[in-house]
């Protein structure tokens, strides 16, 4: 398969995905509304302690955005195969012609990408209701930062996706695994208020260094080359991790002709 | 031939080994009204609340809110710079609603989604017993997820309890719940005219962590926001003090009587237009 139709189909699914996502009304909780309301809540907090000035307005507005980034890739890749098996599409998408690994990326991008609709939403709710300030330190800078989130958020959704599909209860672990993540990556509360021990387990976290290169190129002093450089080497990490999984899984369901059982 | 003579003929061998046994319990006694509310209530339990087994209790009642009370208790302390304990506390009580809300969301609104509405409401079940009879496990269920949320707060967050208040923290965290568990009642029979019932059992947990003084002081929030917070659970039972937990108190009866009614009119109102499985 070509490199340009790989990218084709990759683009297609992305954007069959999101269709698929706007129409659900978990989603649209998860992505529009929820990260909205922890801004709020965040922006309340923030203005009790710190007398809320635009900068701290903007970190919260960004951090919350993340937020709903976050649980849209838990829940979105969490449950794709799942759901392919609920639907009955998993053998079809298995046995056709095209690699899976594609089909599946094009799944947890379209996931990651409807998620970052939230990131937009909360900073227009900044601005509307609390007077935030829209500014950017190095603006030419953000959209990489931004393609940098999305591509190692969604290489970190393949590897969520094809590890949950293990568990048979995957919503329960999406569950589970919300405000960890929140926490752990440093989304609102910066990473050092926490104890170290805490601290590596972040480096290997893609939100962390989404985070860290989107507000470094919003309200940071440099650019942020470094969050940059470790999304996409996460994503190359993620991406061999999932293949190396998804190949396992795959091989033992067709041994097994356990594909469709749950 | 009628139906009546129908059913004068003898039973085959095969009908009459297949029938149950008659029914000598009259539906309208106070006995069979017990029956329904106490075993009725355990059995939607078990069978209804999908989270009724260890692979999704555990990570969703108890690691769930174990999370959900270290990033509030450490965003509240960097953000707002207040202890810990406060946003512990204002969260343990809080996560009982994952057992009130969603847990009734699904008692009721499940019975649509297995098919088994059609059957129950063809029944002349006393419907108050039946109604209360769903109550009963996720307040006890969500006391449960509270208590180890509490406990887990004064383990490791810092929460302390004076001996003299801990009567009056008992009495307002069983209202609470119970209150919350009434609102999580008229969800689940708003859902059973909706096809997410789960949306509104999702909004329902995110407006408690903003409105009800969970992690913001309810006296801090706009007035138009306070409006809203003394309408809804956990804002008097949190505050812990006498008067205001009798309010928490009537705010759960109130919504647990708008529940049962919302019920009996969507019930009336499937049977008048057919509309009991329409989705």
């Amino acid at each position: 398969m070509s490199a340009g139709r790989t990218l084709r189909l990759i683009g297609y699914v992305t954007w069959f995905n999101v269709r698929m996502l706007l129409v659900s009304e978990f989603f649209v909780l998860l992505t529009f509304i929820s990260p909205l309301i922890f801004a709020t809540l965040a922006f309340f907090l923030f203005r009790l302690g710190h007398g809320g000035s635009g900068q701290t307005l903007l970190y919260a507005a960004l951090g919350s955005g993340m937020m709903g980034v976050w649980s849209t890739t838990l829940f979105g890749c969490g449950g794709a195969i799942a759901w392919q098996r609920w639907e009955g599409t998993l053998e079809l998408l298995v046995n056709a012609p095209t690699r899976y690994d594609f089909i599946l990326a094009g799944q947890t991008f379209g996931a990651v990408i409807f998620g970052f609709y939230g990131i937009v939403t909360t900073i227009v709710w900044g601005m509307v209701l609390f007077g935030m300030p829209l500014q950017a330190t190095f603006p030419l800078v953000l959209p990489l930062s931004l393609f940098a989130a999305v591509i190692s958020l969604g290489a970190l959704g393949m590897l969520i996706a094809t590890l949950f599909v293990l568990y048979r209860h995957a919503n329960a672990l999406g569950n589970l695994l919300e405000y960890p993540i929140w926490l752990v990556a440093g989304l609102l509360v910066p990473l050092t208020r926490l104890p170290d021990w805490i601290q590596p387990v972040s480096w290997v976290l893609a939100p962390t260094w989404g985070m860290e290169a989107i507000r470094g190129a919003t309200l940071g002093d440099a650019p942020p080359w470094l969050a940059i450089g470790m999304c996409v080497v996460l994503a190359g990490a993620y991406y061999v991790l999932a293949r190396v999984v998804l190949v396992y899984v795959l091989d033992k369901a067709r041994r097994d002709a356990s594909l469709a059982l749950r | 031939m009628t139906l009546a003579s129908l059913c004068d003929e003898p039973m085959t061998t095969t009908a009459a080994h297949l029938s149950l046994p008659p029914v000598t319990a009259d539906p309208g006694s106070l006995r069979a009204a017990w029956r329904i509310f106490w075993r009725g209530g355990l059995m939607s339990y078990g069978m209804l609340f999908n989270w009724a087994r260890p692979s999704i209790y555990f990570p969703t009642l108890i690691g769930g809110p174990t999370f959900q009370l270290l990033f509030f208790a450490a965003l509240g302390s960097y953000a707002a710079g207040r202890s810990p304990a406060y946003f512990a506390l204002g969260n343990a009580v809080q996560v009982s609603a994952l057992a009130g809300i969603f847990g009734m969301t699904m008692a009721i609104a499940n019975e649509r989604w297995f098919s088994t509405l059609p059957a129950i409401l063809a029944t002349p079940a006393n419907r108050i017993a039946l109604f209360a009879g769903r109550f009963l496990p996720f307040i006890a269920n969500g006391l449960f997820v509270s208590l180890y949320a509490i406990a887990f707060g004064v383990i490791f967050l810092g929460v302390r309890f004076e001996a003299s208040t801990l009567g009056v923290a008992g009495l307002a965290l069983l209202v609470t719940v119970f209150s919350c568990t009434a609102i999580g009642a008229l969800q689940g029979a708003i859902s059973l005219r909706l096809r997410d019932g789960l949306f509104g059992a999702n909004l329902l947990m995110l407006t408690f962590l903003l409105f009800c003084g969970v992690n913001i002081p309810v006296a801090s929030l706009p007035a138009w926001m306070q409006v809203i917070s003394n309408l809804l659970p956990f804002t008097h039972g949190l505050a812990q003090v006498g008067g205001l937990i009798s309010l928490e108190a009537v705010i759960g009866v109130a919504y647990a009587v708008a529940a049962f009614a919302l019920f009996s009119y969507l019930e009336r109102s499937a049977r008048a237009n057919a509309t009991l499985d329409v989705r």
